[in-house]
């Protein structure tokens, strides 16, 4: 579903994906340099492609996305949470697909808007991701935010025809909570 | 492109697909509080005849799911195996299993079913990689991943609940590579 929660950091806005920001996602995701990050990511996506993908999005009750924007509210990418109730736990996906905006701490801000948000609203246990080995720009932030490294998937994805690890790396909200008192 | 569940065959256990005439034997295992424990299920509400029914009827239009019930070689039904979220881009699939007959466990079926599903899965559908998660408390899991050549990659903290009490899970991994060099 589309979070209705308008969330609000030291330079991000996370607020409702709507149908008019689909076209800068498409602009966006047509630049390998963008797309070779993302572990989801098949071949750039047309606007039927993206629309599609928002509707089902928008209809997975155990899927929450938001936009982020920067304050002055100009799109820069998304942020999901793959939710599984029953376990309480959640894997988080984020692109800032607006590559002008990279190195500016937009991502460390709104991934820890939505750690809040899960730890303290949703009530999870632990918010999971999984990222390239070789993301290193990621994975600091990452690790800026409290998740840690839990595992090597080794040989997991193929990028540019050959086989990269990606990375396991998971925050516990009782690490969280502990942090932050 | 559909995978179809091939007819295996090992030393001691025989693959096949499932038919409809099975749920009732899957209700009776997925019941069983013993066989639960162990599951992502434990969880989860009551298994009936028709959420397996449900369950039954989606998996066949999954493209990237291959189940198949575990039999002994005199035709008795006693597990599922199988294989998700069959990625043929990346080469990689993730893998399930489980001995709904009791006193089938501990005696090598189940490790003989990931035998011939790993001969299965690199050699006829060309993966490079199957993964697996498991309680960390699964010694008996842990110790048949392992002869099959799965090797621990992650320790997933808190990643599930049993009975309400979160509990870490291990992630395992077999190359094609690894199996190929080993002479499986």
């Amino acid at each position: 579903m589309i979070s209705e929660s308008i969330l609000e950091g030291q330079k991000v806005r996370l607020r409702p994906v709507e149908e008019r920001d689909l076209p800068r996602f498409v602009e966006w995701l047509a630049d390998r340099e963008v797309t070779r990050w993302l572990a989801a990511m098949g071949k750039p996506p047309t606007l039927e492609d993206e629309l599609e993908w928002y509707e089902s999005k928008r209809g997975d009750p155990d899927n929450v996305m938001w936009a982020i924007e920067t304050l002055e509210g100009q799109l820069v990418g998304n942020v999901e949470l793959r939710l599984s109730p029953r376990a309480r736990r959640a894997e988080m996906g984020i692109a800032i697909q607006d590559r002008s905006q990279w190195n500016r701490g937009l991502g460390t801000d709104a991934v820890r808007l939505v750690l809040e948000y899960a730890f303290d609203d949703l009530e999870l246990n632990r918010v999971e991701l999984t990222t390239d080995e070789e993301n290193a720009r990621a994975i600091r932030c990452y690790e800026k935010c409290g998740l840690q490294r839990e595992g090597l998937l080794r040989q997991h994805r193929l990028i540019d025809g050959r086989f990269g690890n990606t990375l396991v790396m998971a925050a516990l909200r009782d690490d969280w909570r502990r942090a932050r008192r | 492109m559909m995978t179809d569940e091939r007819v295996l065959q090992g030393d001691k256990v025989r693959l096949r697909a499932r038919e409809e005439r099975d749920l009732p034997l899957f209700v009776r295992w997925y019941s069983d509080p013993d066989v639960r424990h162990w599951l992502h299920l434990s969880d989860r509400p009551d298994v009936t005849l028709e959420s397996e029914r449900e369950r039954f009827e989606k998996a066949r239009d999954d493209p990237a799911l291959v189940v198949w019930v575990i039999e002994t070689l005199d035709g008795r039904p006693i597990g599922n195996v199988g294989l998700q979220g069959i990625d043929r881009h990346h080469g990689r699939a993730e893998l399930g299993i489980s001995i709904g007959e009791k006193e089938y466990w501990g005696r090598g079926y189940g490790t003989d079913a990931i035998r011939q599903v790993l001969g299965y899965a690199f050699a006829e559908l060309g993966l490079r990689r199957l993964w697996l998660i498991t309680d960390e408390d699964n010694e008996r899991g842990i110790r048949c991943y392992e002869k099959c050549g799965f090797v621990r990659e992650g320790l997933l903290r808190n990643h599930r609940l049993r009975h309400s009490q979160p509990l870490n899970m291990i992630i395992m991994g077999a190359l094609r590579q690894e199996w190929t060099e080993a002479g499986s």
